[in-house]
């Protein structure tokens, strides 16, 4: 009697933990006459101006002085922010992408695309990538340092609505030209969805990720347009982010080959 | 022959103890948990702290852990285990150690040599203790760092007896190992309060200094050398601790208690008494490059229990004792002690940070279980390499 109930108890809690990850696991798919939706994000007022930074440690590596634009507009437009469709359970495969730091510096995103998102971050000019992008929850990210200095890569789960309170993740020594692997747990993440990436050598070193489930995201260009496509026709959140500015959000329903203009104002 | 055997195998049984619970905290660590171990306990705390930071525009950091590129990363270089380190990160140290003590004293009293010789055959009269200290630690994971600890002690005594002959007795060889695991507690970082950083030691000292030290004196050649000049307790002693250190600014500041704690009694069918530690210190950073401190450092050590049946205590008709350092009851005291130190920092060179470290200082305060030496300074001088 009591085999039979450990039995019966083991069954139960192997299903709840199936169940579970089932729920969450993003499942590629073809989709038939997807819907598309684009817009622009802008910003109102005066944006924060770039942070100037003297470079005391490895200038000849970094530059003598660098600037980190945190939030970057041009005229009016936002750039930088990223547009996630939320509540896509099954859908197209990921993209291979790359995103590209602003210089000095020549750190980039790239995504390897398929069944996954496969983030590599290519670490070079003392720069990680762009301010913004994406990551998965517990899927490997590769970190490479291309320099020919150490960079100690601090890795945080950010919560409040600007990210003020942050939770070490990571705090490891990147040397030159090494590699590591390293996993942003969904455990250490709970229900946040913001990661900051920061080097300990060099404060001007700053990046945020955005915790993506699915491809359907997008981070807008230079004139804040953004565009995600072939959508599964359904209910969704579309939400977007910027990690000194928040987060907004709009319901949408897709229809089938629909085309859809949503767009996003943020302000001071 | 049988005594031989005994001995050889509570030595053998002791050492095996200690690396079994060693390897148990050790295994513990590697398995169970990655990250603070009171991380996600706060959550009270950390909301309150968070409205803070956000009121103030500012961020707080939950975890953030060591950083070695401050001169006062670390702390004065007489204390151990004053930080832990990230995953995957080694620190290979070495340290020198000099300690000197002259003088008897009992209670808070000087006492001369002709006074101690009223009531003993033989007084010591000075002692210097030299230690070089090999040590790595290691990030095992974002919970747990080990640190291991060899030391090579020297010792020797100066001693005067009732005829006014002096006599020097020398003893050297390993020390007891050190095995210990430092824990992570809690860390968290606000720019308008500084970074506050708690973490736990775990450690075991393995019994692997000479407790039958033997040396020639006026008694006779190749003579049991007694309790001051034994390189090592004869014990596996548990070492438990708790740190605190904290940043803010150029400032950097930290607390620590310790323990040694013996288990049983060694080979020679004594125990060393338990010994307990704080230490409080502070540090300004003049330039990124240096900074000095200041130690205060109290110590409580106390009498050895049960006695070694083979060190002679008194000699003659009359029973005379014949040297305080026999006595078992002559081993305890507290004393407070004032240090200054100097941290610097060198440029990274392919990526290794080095840091030497200075420091000295002396008791300003000795309350000890006499006649025994009073201690007159100590100096340390380290080399750290985190890689």
């Amino acid at each position: 009697m009591e085999n039979k109930f450990r039995w019966l108890s083991g069954i139960v809690v192997l299903t709840i933990i199936t169940g579970t990850s089932m729920t969450h696991a993003y499942e590629v798919g073809e989709v038939r006459d997807g819907g598309t939706i684009s817009g622009q994000v802008t910003f109102l007022g005066s944006p924060p101006e770039a942070v100037h930074f003297n470079v005391d440690k490895n200038p000849e590596i970094c530059g003598q002085e660098r600037s980190l634009m945190k939030v970057d507009v041009r005229n009016g437009f936002l750039t930088g922010a990223v547009v996630v469709l939320e509540g896509v359970e099954k859908g197209k495969p990921f993209l291979p992408q790359a995103w590209t730091g602003t210089a000095p510096g020549e750190g980039d995103f790239q995504h390897r695309g398929g069944n996954s998102l496969g983030l590599r971050v290519n670490t070079k000019g003392c720069n990680f990538g762009p301010f913004t992008g994406v990551v998965a929850a517990d899927q490997p990210i590769q970190f490479g340092n291309q320099d020919s200095i150490k960079h100690i890569l601090h890795t945080f789960v950010a919560k409040g609505r600007r990210g003020s309170v942050l939770r070490t993740i990571h705090n490891r020594d990147i040397h030159p030209d090494h590699e590591m692997h390293l996993t942003v747990s969904s455990g250490k993440l709970q229900d946040s969805r913001m990661v900051r990436l920061a080097c300990n050598r060099h404060d001007f070193m700053e990046n945020w990720l955005y915790v993506v489930k699915h491809p359907y995201f997008a981070i807008t260009d230079e004139e804040g347009q953004f565009v995600i496509d072939n959508i599964p026709q359904g209910h969704y959140t579309l939400r977007a982010w910027h990690p000194l500015l928040g987060l907004q959000e709009q319901e949408v329903q897709v229809a089938p080959g629909m085309a859809m203009g949503k767009n996003f104002g943020f302000s001071e | 022959m049988d005594t031989g055997n005994v001995e050889w195998k509570t030595g053998i049984r002791n050492i095996c103890f200690g690396v079994l619970v060693c390897g148990v905290f050790l295994g513990v660590g590697a398995k169970t948990v990655e990250g603070a171990l009171l991380e996600g306990l706060l959550d009270g705390f950390e909301e309150t702290l968070g409205e803070s930071a956000e009121a103030k525009g500012e961020r707080l950091i939950i975890g953030n852990f060591y950083q070695a590129e401050r001169p006062d990363s670390h702390g004065p270089i007489g204390v151990m285990g004053d930080h832990t380190h990230n995953k995957g990160e080694f620190m290979f140290s070495y340290r020198y150690m000099r300690m000197f003590m002259d003088k008897n004293r009992d209670g808070t009293d000087n006492v001369s040599d002709n006074e101690v010789l009223q009531d003993f055959v033989v007084t010591p009269t000075e002692m210097t203790t030299q230690m070089h200290m090999f040590g790595a630690m290691y990030g095992l994971n974002d919970t747990v760092t080990l640190m291991a600890m060899f030391p090579y002690v020297m010792k020797s005594m100066e001693h005067k007896n009732r005829a006014g002959v002096k006599f020097k007795t020398n003893a050297s060889g390993i020390g007891d190992i050190k095995l210990a695991s430092l824990w992570r507690l809690y860390a968290f970082e606000m720019p308008s309060i500084g970074a506050h950083r708690f973490h736990l030691q775990t450690g075991m000292s393995l019994p692997s200094g000479d407790i039958k030290p033997r040396d020639n004196t006026p008694l006779g050649n190749n003579s049991l050398l007694p309790y001051p000049m034994r390189l090592g307790s004869g014990t596996v002693d548990m070492l438990p601790g708790l740190t605190y250190t904290g940043v803010k600014h150029d400032v950097s500041w930290g607390f620590q208690a310790k323990g040694r704690i013996p288990l049983g009694y060694n080979q020679q069918g004594y125990q060393e008494g338990k010994r307990y530690d704080l230490n409080s210190w502070g540090a300004y950073r003049w330039a990124d490059w240096i900074s000095t401190s200041a130690r205060f450092n109290w110590k409580q050590w106390f009498n050895i229990k049960r006695e070694d049946g083979q060190l002679p205590t008194t000699i003659g008709p009359a029973n005379t004792p014949i040297v305080p350092t026999a006595e078992t009851d002559l081993r305890g005291g507290k004393r407070l002690d004032l240090l200054g130190g100097i941290n610097i920092l060198f440029p990274d060179f392919k990526g290794l940070e080095n840091h030497l470290n200075v420091e000295a200082g002396a008791p300003i305060y000795q309350d000890l279980d006499g006649p025994q030496l009073k201690q007159s300074y100590s100096f340390w001088v380290g080399w750290q390499i985190i890689l």
